[in-house]
């Protein structure tokens, strides 16, 4: 008799949807839609219609193991088209949130990372420790003439501080994405397959952004999507360099586009010059699109502040270096690193941790062979 | 009590307009009916049959037709429209134009007029399906039976053909609008709806695709008295409709478009249904809607409907519709949404059951009257003495429609006497 | 006093009749058949013209009183050719001949004259119409139940200027509207309940001048006719008889008996219906029956009974919006709460799917497509709610702390008639069948008690459940007893603002009765008509045929078994016309008489055929006139005669017919059965039974009983029309000529 699967409305789950960007889950009325006008979602069990249920229902076991929502790039052709002003877009982006919250431990991180009363903290507070390991470095606004922001922060520190930050970032990362992988495998009772392919698969569709292609009314995101991530990686080549030069081929800092240093400045300049335009181009979509898809929310915005903090502080930093303008260009390299710390720290815990599992999703369906024709 | 004060205004002459007319004056009193259109019967004279009887309008339409000839309370207005309307309870001034109808009473209704005309125009009357002349009449159980000369389109006495043909003297080219002025009791707004623009629905393929018909088109494809005799014949290449799916909640219920929900269209694919499981035995039918809205005694319609094998219900609104330019066959995408599916299926045509507007949407009434955001008439917040029926508040059927006319014929007499 | 009849006889010529007949001919004809001189027949261009109309005023100045037209159709030109004081032929020469008949033949020439010959007939054998006007009329009208449809009747009837008796059953006004916490609203945006109207309604009510309130208050019976309405009101004991015009039927409706929804986990301690819910959440705090806790994780199933074969076969229609208003009871009362809603499909039409919308918005109300399979129970007495097909999984159980169940509605008119139904299966297997009925079967509280010969209560439809609904959707107040309109949730199941709208337009309808019942004319569908039935009841033999058949149960027997007619119930349809044998029923203008000589004026050539189609004026008549308006070709061995309603066809027309040398006959008529057409509900039908029959005479004339058939014509199916009366014809001519017209 008693059979069937026991359901257990979260209400909590559901404020924590709604409070993190969904407000507009109360609206569906499951007409689907949101599935037939995704260009990105499979045929069979398609998102996000089913997933707008279950949470209104607040039922957050079905998204343990749930790579479906991580599928979803956003594009919002479901909320231009939603009848009801559901806006399953903007509710996935909320739904991603609570789901990053189930697998980067801790998961109050989250919360404290995201809440917006407490923004001024989270810059606050590695700022704070910056300035103290800045200040026990001794390189406090140096005395020298010539700019180096070297003299303001020894690469061995920075490198002190950035790398174990962004391995931190990583290593949660990482550990999530291991328990994601496994609940989806759980969830979809899937127990083998062709990993290796499908990380190269996974890879390919990243680089090729060519999910994004099919997204309908917000085509502009790939342009913003593709600079982002092109840049980031051209930066980080930069940074790559920049580290072979330092520490291996012993060239000192500061670099020029005119001499040895050309490959870190071109690549540097043409990633910061990237993320500044596609931190511009996302600022600007979501202004372009807010009556219609809602202006993102603060868990959105926090990582487009933070990337376009990092590309206009690098920026200026680099041109009043040039300029000679020191004491300002000691303070905007100053939150540059603060930023980019953030950005480090954070990673597993804002929104750019779909780096990871989105990354996942994308593989394990590929993996599972749900994946759409 | 003088006789002036006891006349009551209704506005439209469709069937909520009439039925308020007819039951008012049946119950003594002086009606005055002003419809815009050349005839009388309004959106019902464009329907095949009526849910969930399946018997044709023009049957109860004719016995209001005979109800309005054999009584000595009504007088009635085509083409007129009203332009102001002041006053209070018992006491309204009321200003009507009417246009000109180039016809005048001494039209016998023999046609000759139409044979003449050189003018074709896209016939309104079944919606675009096919053409019709400039001297016409909407179909041969039209009241008043006497023709209408399209002033728009008429190329006027420089042509004069149909006045040539017309043995009758019944043509007068130069027939010029006209004012009439009023005093009524009580003023019953009954001007009825449109059919939502299905051009605005992109993504089905509204007025683009040339084998997505509106429900309203579909009626007209079935009726006897429609374009094709009756037969549904798919407008690309005229072929024979066999596989047919009907897209319920096109713009209803949904805020980009109409955000209420238009109450008859279930009801009303559900009946297309039988048409073609009526006419091709070995047809095929499919219907994606949200929710099945069958109220009350209509649930048994629904039930019979769909014993039928070959018809299927899915629950998922379709919005994708895509042409075959070469074939002309028509492929939507929809979500099945119990089997968690997506499903892309191809059809001979395609039936969107699109949604009712208020005609108030469009073009106001004169006179303080307040509406909603979607053009409903707010009949709470009316003057004494002004009553909206039907449609004009909310999406109803044609029996409630009939049911509400006649509780504000009641309204309207009372006005009526207290004046 | 009969007035003397002076004759005119009017030819026109236009749309095509002067090229299609010989009008000499036609005219001599006419003047034959209205025994004038055929120089006195006159003929015009354009009869219509003010030239030509001039010609008839200029006669009726001089005298003519009694006109035949041979012109166009009755359905147009009527406002020209109205001559009031005379009495009007229209003979339809332009559509049934013009339009339809090869123009110059001899068939076409026949039929013209045929037709002016049977125009004045008509004239000659009819006369004026007076009304019959009762005296001592009543124009009260009486609203039976007192919950919101009745009281806005009463209300509405009584702003009217009419007075109104209101009788309520129970102790107080209010009815169902009274157990409610709050309302769904009323208003645009929809957005938030209401407070209920139901208290400021019964004010009115009681202050209304003209609302004379019975409470605790039954009917014991309701004798009499419109305008004459002996109604007796039982008050604890006591009985009083009033006099009331006309009757609002609005008792309401009942929740459907949640006992027999065990499946559903009804009779376990927190399983409630709705209307519990509403009494609860009047009371205050929704708690748990079984032990007071306030209840957090309520679950709301849609159709318990409705939409189900087993139960209810139909929808509620407002227990969608009504749950989606309990749900905010849950939700307001305390906000950690969950309303768990399961349906079916949500069902709020029209303007009320702003409501869904709103109260949907709201994180603790809860919803999903299921077919709820049982209930079982959970520890604390919390329970199960178990359901297949849902958005959230294909099989599910979901924790309650109270279920409501959202129970359909039974209109209080389902019992009565239930049991009248079984009574009158009963009675058909004879005595002892029809006393072990009433044994085993109490008989349940009548609602009207009519002294009506056809039963004490209105009647049912075929298949409605006890709804005592109209059939017609054009036509929402039809009803079979005249005088006596329903409202509210005995037609339909409806909410209370559309029960109220309803309400107001069955209280016109009553006033319109009691108004046209004044004025000695019918009501609706002839609610023009002054004649009425006029029985020579010295040739009566007391065979009850009228009786047994009018639709309207218009004529009952009195002591001695003889026929008398309740005139006000009259609806004009002349069924009792058509079934009395003796033929001793007859309008002013139609009669037995009149349509049996014009049959036997036809003019029946030894070799050739003829058909008399005898077509119902409602939708017969207009469809031959649109197959006549598209040119088609009608075949021209018809004769159309218009019949008010097939019910009104007399088999002695057979005969005159057949033993005229008639060789077939048509009976041309609406659709009956479950969804009949006929707008006297049983007219064609009962026309169909008694032809039925007809084999019976004609065996006697030893004439082929395929000479005569029915055919349900619905009036825009005109493109078969000629088809199938060819086809007729063509069966007639296979059988051969009538042997009577030898003789």
């Amino acid at each position: 008799m008693a059979d069937g699967t026991v359901i257990k409305p979260d209400l909590d789950f559901v404020k924590g949807v709604i409070d993190g960007g969904g407000e507009s889950l109360k609206k569906c009325y499951q007409c689907a839609t949101c599935t037939v006008v995704c260009n990105v979602t499979p045929d069979q069990n398609p998102f996000p219609r089913k997933e707008m249920v279950w949470a209104q229902w607040g039922l957050k076991e079905k998204f343990m193991g749930n790579p479906d929502v991580w599928l979803c790039h956003q594009c919002n052709d479901c909320t231009v088209y939603c009848p009801r002003g559901a806006k399953p877009g903007e509710v996935l982006g909320a739904i991603r949130k609570q789901s990053i919250k189930q697998y980067s431990a801790p998961a109050f991180l989250v919360n404290l990372v995201n809440n917006k009363a407490l923004s001024w903290l989270i810059f606050l507070v590695p700022a704070v420790l910056l300035g103290v390991i800045l200040s026990a470095d001794g390189a406090f606004f140096p005395a020298e003439e010539e700019i180096k922001f070297s003299f303001f922060a020894s690469t061995l520190t920075i490198q002190l501080v950035f790398v174990p930050a962004l391995t931190f970032g990583f290593a949660v990362g990482i550990m999530g994405v291991m328990k994601f992988w496994a609940d989806m495998k759980k969830a979809a009772r899937v127990t083998s397959g062709n990993l290796g392919g499908s990380i190269s698969a996974t890879a390919t569709e990243i680089l090729s952004h060519i999910k994004f292609k099919s997204c309908g009314v917000s085509a502009d995101r790939f342009t913003a999507h593709f600079l982002v991530l092109y840049s980031f990686i051209a930066l980080g080549i930069a940074t790559g360099i920049g580290v072979l030069y330092i520490d291996i081929l012993h060239i000192e800092s500061p670099f020029s586009l005119t001499g040895t240093g050309f490959p870190v400045k071109i690549f540097g300049a043409v990633g910061a010059a990237g993320l500044l335009l596609g931190a511009f181009l996302m600022m600007s979509n979501r202004f372009k699109n807010a009556e219609k898809v809602g202006s993102g929310s603060y868990f959105d915005w926090l990582l487009i502040t933070i990337i376009g903090v990092i590309a206009v502080s690098g920026i200026l930093s680099w041109l009043t270096r040039i300029a000679g303008l020191a004491p300002v260009a000691y303070s905007v390299y100053f939150i540059h690193l603060v930023f980019v710390l953030s950005l480090f720290v954070y990673l597993p815990y804002s929104k750019l941790a779909h780096l990871f599992y989105r990354s996942a999703a994308i593989c394990f369906i590929k993996y599972s062979g749900r994946e759409k024709r | 009590m003088s006789e002036q004060q006891k006349t009551v205004l209704v506005i439209g002459g469709g069937f909520s307009g009439l039925t308020a007319a007819v039951e008012t004056a049946e119950a003594g009193f002086n009606v005055v009916i002003v419809e815009k259109t050349p005839f009388f019967g309004g959106r019902v004279t464009q329907l095949n049959k009526y849910f969930p009887k399946l018997c044709p309008p023009n049957c109860g339409l004719e016995i209001n037709f005979k109800r309005i000839k054999n009584s000595a309370d009504i007088t009635f207005y085509t083409q007129a429209e009203v332009e102001k309307i002041s006053g209070q309870e018992g006491n309204y001034d009321v200003t009507i134009k009417l246009a000109p109808r180039f016809i005048n009473d001494k039209c016998v209704g023999c046609n000759a007029c139409n044979e003449a005309c050189p003018v074709e125009i896209p016939n309104e009357f079944n919606f675009g399906l096919d053409k019709t002349k400039a001297a016409y009449i909407t179909h041969n159980q039209a009241f008043p039976f006497k023709y209408v000369i399209d002033g728009k389109a008429c190329k006027g006495k420089a042509c004069s053909k149909c006045a040539e043909a017309c043995k009758y003297d019944a043509i007068d080219l130069d027939m010029k609008p006209e004012t009439v002025n009023l005093k009524v009791g009580a003023v019953v707004l009954a001007t009825g709806w449109d059919l939502y623009d299905v051009s605005k629905l992109d993504i089905l393929g509204g007025g683009k695709i040339r084998n997505v018909v509106t429900n309203m088109q579909m009626e007209r494809l079935a009726a006897p008295n429609g374009p094709t005799g009756g037969k549904i014949l798919r407008p690309s290449d005229g072929k024979e409709v066999k596989n047919i799916a009907f897209v319920q909640c096109a713009g209803s219920r949904d805020e980009n478009h109409l955000p209420y929900c238009s109450y008859i269209c279930c009801m009303a694919s559900l009946k297309q249904a039988t048409y073609l499981r009526e006419q091709y035995p070995d047809s095929k039918v499919r219907i994606f809607y949200i929710d099945i809205r069958t109220p009350g005694r209509y649930e048994q319609f629904f039930w019979k409907v769909k014993e039928d094998p070959n018809v299927t219900l899915t629950k998922g609104k379709v919005a994708k519709i895509e042409e075959d330019t070469r074939t002309g066959d028509v492929t939507l995408v929809v979500e099945d949404v119990m089997s968690g599916k997506k499903i892309k299926e191809k059809y001979d045509m395609v039936v969107l059951a699109a949604g009712m507007v208020p005609s108030t949407k469009a073009s106001k009434i004169p006179g303080d009257i307040s509406y909603t955001d979607e053009g409903f008439v707010m009949a709470g917040a009316l003057k004494k003495g002004m009553f909206a029926v039907g449609t004009l508040k909310s999406p109803v059927d044609v029996a409630r429609s009939v049911q509400d006319a006649t509780g504000v014929a009641i309204k309207s007499i009372q006005s009526a006497r207290r004046s | 006093m009969e007035m003397e009849k002076k004759f005119g006889v009017y030819i026109c010529k236009g749309c095509g009749i002067g090229e299609a007949v010989n009008i000499e001919k036609v005219k001599r004809a006419g003047s034959i058949a209205a025994k004038i001189p055929i120089e006195n027949v006159r003929e015009h261009q354009v009869l219509c013209s003010p030239e030509g109309l001039e010609l008839i005023k200029n006669d009726v100045k001089e005298g003519v009183n009694s006109i035949i037209i041979g012109a166009c159709s009755p359905r147009v030109k009527y406002e020209e050719f109205d001559f009031p004081g005379s009495i009007v032929e229209r003979v339809n020469l332009r559509e049934f001949v013009a339009w339809t008949q090869e123009p110059m033949s001899s068939d076409a020439q026949s039929l013209a004259d045929d037709y002016i010959k049977m125009g004045a007939i008509r004239v000659q054998r009819g006369s004026l119409p007076e009304p019959n006007i009762l005296p001592d009329l009543s124009k009260k009208i009486l609203v039976i139940g007192g919950g919101m449809a009745g009281m806005t009747a009463a209300i509405e009837a009584a702003n009217a200027g009419y007075e109104v008796v209101l009788v309520e059953k129970e102790a107080e006004l209010g009815g169902m509207a009274a157990k409610l916490y709050k309302e769904t609203p009323r208003q645009y945006p929809f957005d938030k309940l209401d407070e209920p109207r139901i208290a400021s309604v019964i004010k009115e009510v009681e202050a209304n001048q003209n609302i004379k309130i019975y409470k605790s208050t039954k009917i014991d019976k309701t004798d009499g006719q419109p305008g004459l309405l002996d109604v007796t009101l039982s008050n604890n004991g006591t009985s009083e008889t009033i006099k009331v015009g006309a009757v609002v039927m609005a008792t309401g409706w009942k929740p459907y008996d949640a006992t027999k929804l065990e499946h559903l986990g009804y009779g376990r301690p927190n399983v409630i219906t709705s209307v519990q819910m509403e009494e609860m959440a009047k009371k205050g705090k929704i708690t748990r029956p079984s032990d007071g806790k306030e209840a957090k994780k309520v679950a709301f199933i849609q159709c318990a009974g409705s939409r189900d074969p087993n139960h209810l076969p139909y929808c509620s229609s407002f227990c969608c919006a009504t749950s989606l208003k309990q749900a905010k009871y849950v939700r307001e009362k305390n906000g950690d709460s969950v309303a768990m809603i399961f349906y079916k499909d949500i069902r709020t039409p029209g303007q009320s799917e702003l409501f869904y919308k709103n109260m949907q918005n709201d994180p603790g109300v809860l919803l999903t497509k299921a077919e709820v399979t049982g209930i079982s129970d959970a520890i604390n007495g919390n329970l199960y709610v178990e359901a297949e097909n849902t958005l959230l999984g294909e099989k599910i159980r979901v924790e309650a702390d109270l279920v409501v169940l959202a129970t359909g509605i039974v209109p209080s008119t389902r019992a009565p008639q239930e049991w009248l139904d079984g009574l009158t299966e009963a009675q058909k297997k004879g005595d002892d069948a029809k006393k072990a009925y009433i044994e085993a079967n109490p008989r349940p509280e009548m609602i009207l008690n009519l002294e009506y010969r056809q039963g004490p209560e209105i009647p049912s439809l075929e298949g409605a459940y006890g709804f005592a609904d109209s059939n017609f959707i054009c036509f929402q107040y039809e009803t079979r007893r005249t005088g006596i309109y329903s409202a509210g949730c005995v037609r339909q199941p409806m909410g209370m603002s559309d029960a109220a709208e309803d309400a107001a337009g069955a209280a016109l309808k009553a006033i319109q009765c009691v108004e046209h019942v004044a004025k000695g004319i019918a009501v609706h569908p002839r609610a023009w008509d002054m004649t009425f039935p006029d029985p020579m009841m010295i040739k009566c033999t007391s065979c009850k045929r009228c009786t047994e058949e009018c639709p309207f149960g218009a004529i009952d027997e009195d002591a001695k078994g003889t026929p008398f007619y309740r005139i006000n119930r009259c609806r004009r349809c002349g069924t009792c016309m058509g079934a009395c044998p003796e033929r001793i029923v007859s309008f002013k203008d139609f009669s037995v008489d009149i349509v049996g000589t014009m049959i036997k004026s036809i003019e029946v050539e030894e070799d050739e055929f003829r058909i008399i189609v005898l077509a119902c004026e409602n939708d017969a008549y207009p469809a031959l006139d649109s197959a006549a308006i598209k040119r088609m070709k009608l075949n021209p061995k018809i004769r159309i005669i218009p019949v008010r309603c097939l019910g009104s066809t007399n088999l002695v027309w057979v005969t005159d017919a057949f033993s005229k040398g008639i060789d077939g006959l048509i009976l041309l008529g609406c659709k009956y059965g479950e969804n009949y057409q006929c707008h006297f509900v049983k007219g064609s039908e009962l026309a169909n039974y008694r032809f039925s029959k007809v084999k019976e005479t004609l065996d006697k004339l030893q004439l082929e009983s395929e000479r005569c058939q029915l055919m349900q014509v619905a009036i825009n199916e005109y493109d078969n029309l000629p088809k199938l009366i060819e086809d007729f014809v063509a069966r007639v001519e296979e059988i051969g000529p009538n042997p009577f017209k030898e003789l």
